[in-house]
C-alpha cells in the first residue's frame, strides 16, 4: 500500500467516525494543549526572574573580603590595590572592578518639584563607588567620573530600584510613574557623613548634589552608584578608610570560567558574594519545581490520551472486524492492516498536538490580555508571563504523537491478527 | 483456471477434528461457470476461502489463475487477492457510511499502482448498472443493488476468477435471478466464475454443477 492510498484510507475512516476521532484528538488536544501552556508559563516565568528580578551577568563574580578576617594572617583577607592586582592577574579573569562604599553615612532632604508632584522627604541613603567600566554601558548624560569638589556627582540608579519604585511605592503615595529616560538628569542633594539614626564620622558634613546619569542592571539596589573616585575622595576627606575596598566584581573571560575563578579567589581567602546568584537560583530553582510538577501533570493527561485512544481504537477496531475482513479480502496484507491503525492514531495525535498547542498560545495569549488590563502593577510585571521556544512546540506535538501510537500498539496487533475468513464467515 | 490436488482442510474439535475438505480434487477452466451445491456445514464457504487465498491452514495443492498458493508470502498471497480473484459474499460486506463509490473503489487502495481511481470505479459501477446510485451509502440501497455494489468492487481489479458464496442468499426470487442474470453476462465476456450455494436456482445458470459430499466433489447428475 503506498502511502499516498494510506492517507486516503485514514481520510475516509476518520471522516466517517467524525466524532469518536474528535473525542480522542480532543484528548490529545487537552495533554499536549496543558503540557505546552504550563512549560510555556514556567520557561517565561524563569526568564523573567533571571532577566529582570535577579538580572545575573553569568560572567561576573562578586567578592568581599571576609566576616572574620582571619585571612589577614596569611597575607589575604584585605581588599587593597595589591589584592586588586592579584585579582586581575588571576588566569580567567578580564576585568576587575572594584567597589568602595561610602564608610560615612548619608541623607538626603528633598524638597521642591518632583516630576510634577510636590514632594517633601527626608532619607538616608547609601552610597558605593564602582569602576565606571562596570556600568559604562548604561551611562546616558555626560561622564561617569570624579567631576571634582562642588559640581554635582554622577549617580546611577538600579532598574530594580525603579521598578519597585514605580509599582509600589509611587502608587501608594500618588507620585509619578517614572521611566529611565525621565530619570536621567534628576539632581537631588545629598548631605554626606549626616545620618537621623546613626553616629557620624569626626569629620566635616559635605553637601553634595548627585545627577542620575543613567539607570543599570548594575547599579546598587538599596541606594546609589557613584564613581569611584568620588567614593574615596569623600571617605578621605571624612577621614575614614579610603584605602580598601568593600568588595570587587570580577568578569571572566567567559561564563565556563567562573567556577575557577571562583574557586582562585577563595584560595585568596575572600569570600563569594553570592546571595544574589542563590536568591535566582533559589527562585529558579522554585519556578522549575512548579513547572515541572504541572508539566508532568500534563504528560499523565498525555499519557491519559494515550489510554483513551488505545480505549476507542480497540473498540473501533473490533466493531469493524468485518471491515477489516474485508480490507484483507480485496487485497490488504497484514501490515496495511496495522498500518491502517497506527496512521489513524498519528493523524488523531498530530491532530491533537496542533490543536492544543493553538489552544495553549490562545491561553497564552489570553493571560497576557488579561493581566496586562485586569492585573494591579506590581515590581517586575512582565509584558507577558509566557516563553515558547520552538521546541516546546516540537516537544509537545511530538508527545501528542507518541501518545497516540503507543495506544495504538495493542489494536493494530489485534487488527493485524485477525482472521479475514473468521470475520467474513456469514 | 483452478486446480486442487489432494485439498484437504479440518478444524480443530472437542472431539477430535472436523474434516471438512477430505482430498477434494476439483478442475476449473477458464472461462468456466461452475456452481458449486451442499447443504449447510458442508465446508462451501470454506472451499471458496481457501482458493481465495483468504484461509492457508490446509493440506494439498491449490492453483489458482496460474498461482500456486502454497508458499506464497502473506504480502504475495494479500496482492493475489487484491488482483487475480474477486469476492462476492451472501451478506454483500459493503463498508458502511462509505458511498458506492468508495466501496468499489476499495481494492485500488490496495493495488500495486498505488492510486485507487475513481474512474475505474464509475466504470464498473455502471457495467453493473448503478451509476445512478454511486454517491449512496448501503445503507440507502436495496439488497440487490447492493449485491451489484459488492460485485463492481470484485470486477474492479479486473481479476480472473469471481468466487460468489451464496450471492443471492440475502435476496428475494426476482432480485436474485437479476443477480444471476449478471453473473450469466459476465461469463459471456470471458470471466471464469466459481458460485457455491444450496440453492438449486444458481445451479441452472451455471455450465456446470458439484456437489459437495463429504469433503470432495461429485459431478451432478441431477437426482443422486
Ligand atoms: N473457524 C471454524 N472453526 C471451527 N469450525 C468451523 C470454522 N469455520 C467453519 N467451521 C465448520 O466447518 C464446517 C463447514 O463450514 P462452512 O462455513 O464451510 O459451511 P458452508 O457449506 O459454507 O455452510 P453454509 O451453507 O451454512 O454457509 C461447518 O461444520 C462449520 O461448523
Ligand atoms: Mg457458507
Amino acid at each position: 500500500m503506498t502511502s499516498r492510498s494510506l492517507l486516503a484510507l485514514v481520510r475516509l475512516s476518520l471522516f466517517r467516525d467524525r466524532r469518536g476521532a474528535a473525542f480522542s484528538a480532543f484528548g490529545v488536544a487537552m495533554g499536549v494543549g496543558s503540557l505546552v501552556f504550563f512549560l510555556g508559563l514556567g520557561l517565561g516565568v524563569g526568564k523573567v526572574v533571571r532577566e529582570k528580578v535577579f538580572p545575573q551577568d553569568a560572567r561576573l563574580v562578586d567578592v568581599v573580603p571576609p566576616t572574620l578576617s582571619l585571612g589577614a594572617f596569611i597575607g589575604g583577607g584585605k581588599i587593597d590595590q595589591a589584592a586588586v592586582d592579584r585579582l586581575a592577574a588571576l588566569p580567567g579573569v578580564e576585568r576587575v572592578y572594584r567597589k568602595m562604599t561610602v564608610r560615612v553615612p548619608a541623607v538626603s532632604r528633598y524638597e521642591g518639584d518632583f516630576f510634577g508632584a510636590r514632594l517633601r522627604m527626608g532619607v538616608e541613603i547609601l552610597a558605593v563607588g564602582v569602576d565606571p567600566g562596570l556600568v559604562k554601558k548604561d551611562i546616558q548624560l555626560g561622564e561617569f567620573s570624579d567631576p571634582g569638589p562642588g559640581k554635582p556627582i554622577p549617580g546611577v540608579a538600579a532598574s530594580r530600584l525603579l521598578e519597585i519604585y514605580n509599582k509600589s511605592f509611587a502608587p501608594a503615595r500618588r507620585l509619578p510613574q517614572l521611566s529611565p529616560t525621565m530619570v536621567v538628569g534628576f539632581a537631588f542633594p545629598v548631605e554626606f557623613n549626616r545620618s537621623f539614626v546613626a553616629a557620624t564620622a569626626p569629620g566635616p558634613i559635605t553637601q553634595e548634589q548627585v545627577q542620575v546619569v543613567g539607570v543599570s542592571d548594575r547599579g546598587l539596589l538599596a541606594g546609589i552608584t557613584i564613581p569611584l573616585e568620588v567614593a574615596v575622595r569623600i571617605n578621605r576627606s571624612a577621614g575614614v578608610d579610603a584605602e580598601t575596598f568593600t568588595g570587587a566584581t570580577l568578569q571572566a573571560v567567559d561564563p565556563s570560567a567562573v567556577p575557577r575563578v571562583v574557586e582562585e579567589a577563595k584560595r585568596m581567602g575572600l569570600q563569594i558574594d553570592d546571595q544574589e546568584r542563590r536568591l535566582a537560583e533559589n527562585a529558579g530553582a522554585a519556578v522549575a519545581v512548579t513547572t515541572s510538577a504541572l508539566a508532568l501533570l500534563s504528560a499523565l493527561i498525555c499519557l491519559l490520551a494515550g489510554v483513551n485512544i488505545a480505549h476507542a481504537l480497540s473498540a473501533s477496531v473490533r466493531a469493524r472486524a468485518k471491515e477489516i475482513g474485508v480490507m484483507q479480502a480485496v487485497g490488504a496484507s497484514r501490515s496495511d492492516v496495522r498500518d491502517l491503525v497506527f496512521a489513524e492514531a498519528a493523524a488523531l495525535g498530530l491532530f491533537g498536538g496542533a490543536v492544543g498547542t493553538v489552544l495553549a498560545v490562545a491561553a497564552m495569549k489570553a493571560v497576557d490580555l488579561l493581566s496586562a488590563s485586569y492585573l494591579p502593577p506590581f515590581p517586575f510585571k512582565p509584558d507577558t508571563f509566557f516563553a515558547l521556544p520552538w521546541y516546546v512546540v516540537a516537544g509537545g506535538v511530538a508527545l501528542g504523537l507518541l501518545a497516540a501510537l503507543a495506544g495504538a500498539y495493542f489494536p493494530a496487533r489485534h487488527a493485524a491478527s485477525m482472521d479475514p475468513a473468521r470475520t467474513l464467515a456469514g | 483456471m483452478i486446480c486442487t490436488r489432494g485439498l484437504k482442510k479440518s478444524y480443530p474439535d472437542p472431539g477430535g477434528e472436523l474434516v471438512v475438505l477430505d482430498g477434494l480434487e476439483l478442475e476449473v477452466k477458464e472461462g468456466e461457470f461452475v456452481a458449486v451445491i451442499g447443504p449447510s456445514g458442508s465446508g462451501k464457504s470454506t472451499l471458496l476461502h481457501v482458493l481465495g487465498g483468504l484461509d492457508v491452514a490446509y493440506q494439498g495443492e491449490v492453483t489458482v489463475a496460474g498461482t500456486t498458493l502454497r508458499g506464497l508470502s502473506e504480502r504475495e498471497l494479500a496482492s493475489f487477492r487484491n488482483s487475480l480473484v474477486g469476492f462476492v459474499f451472501q451478506s454483500f460486506h459493503l463498508v458502511p457510511n462509505l458511498s458506492a463509490l468508495e466501496n468499489v473503489r476499495l481494492p485500488g487502495y490496495f493495488g500495486q499502482q498505488g492510486a485507487s481511481s475513481s474512474a475505474r470505479a464509475e466504470e464498473v459501477l455502471a457495467r453493473v448498472g448503478l451509476s445512478h446510485k454511486k454517491e449512496k451509502v448501503p445503507a440507502q440501497l436495496s439488497g440487490g443493488e447492493r449485491q451489484r455494489v459488492a460485485i463492481a468492487r470484485a470486477l474492479y481489479s479486473r481479476p480472473k476468477v469471481l468466487f460468489c458464496d451464496e450471492p443471492t442468499g440475502n435476496l428475494d426470487a426476482v432480485t436474485g435471478k437479476e443477480i444471476i442474470g449478471l453473473f450469466q453476462e459476465l461469463h459471456r465476456e470471458g470471466l471464469t466464475l466459481l458460485a457455491v450455494t444450496h440453492e438449486e436456482r444458481m445451479s441452472s445458470a451455471a455450465q456446470r454443477v458439484l456437489r459437495l459430499k463429504a469433503g470432495r466433489l461429485l459431478a451432478d447428475g441431477g437426482a443422486e
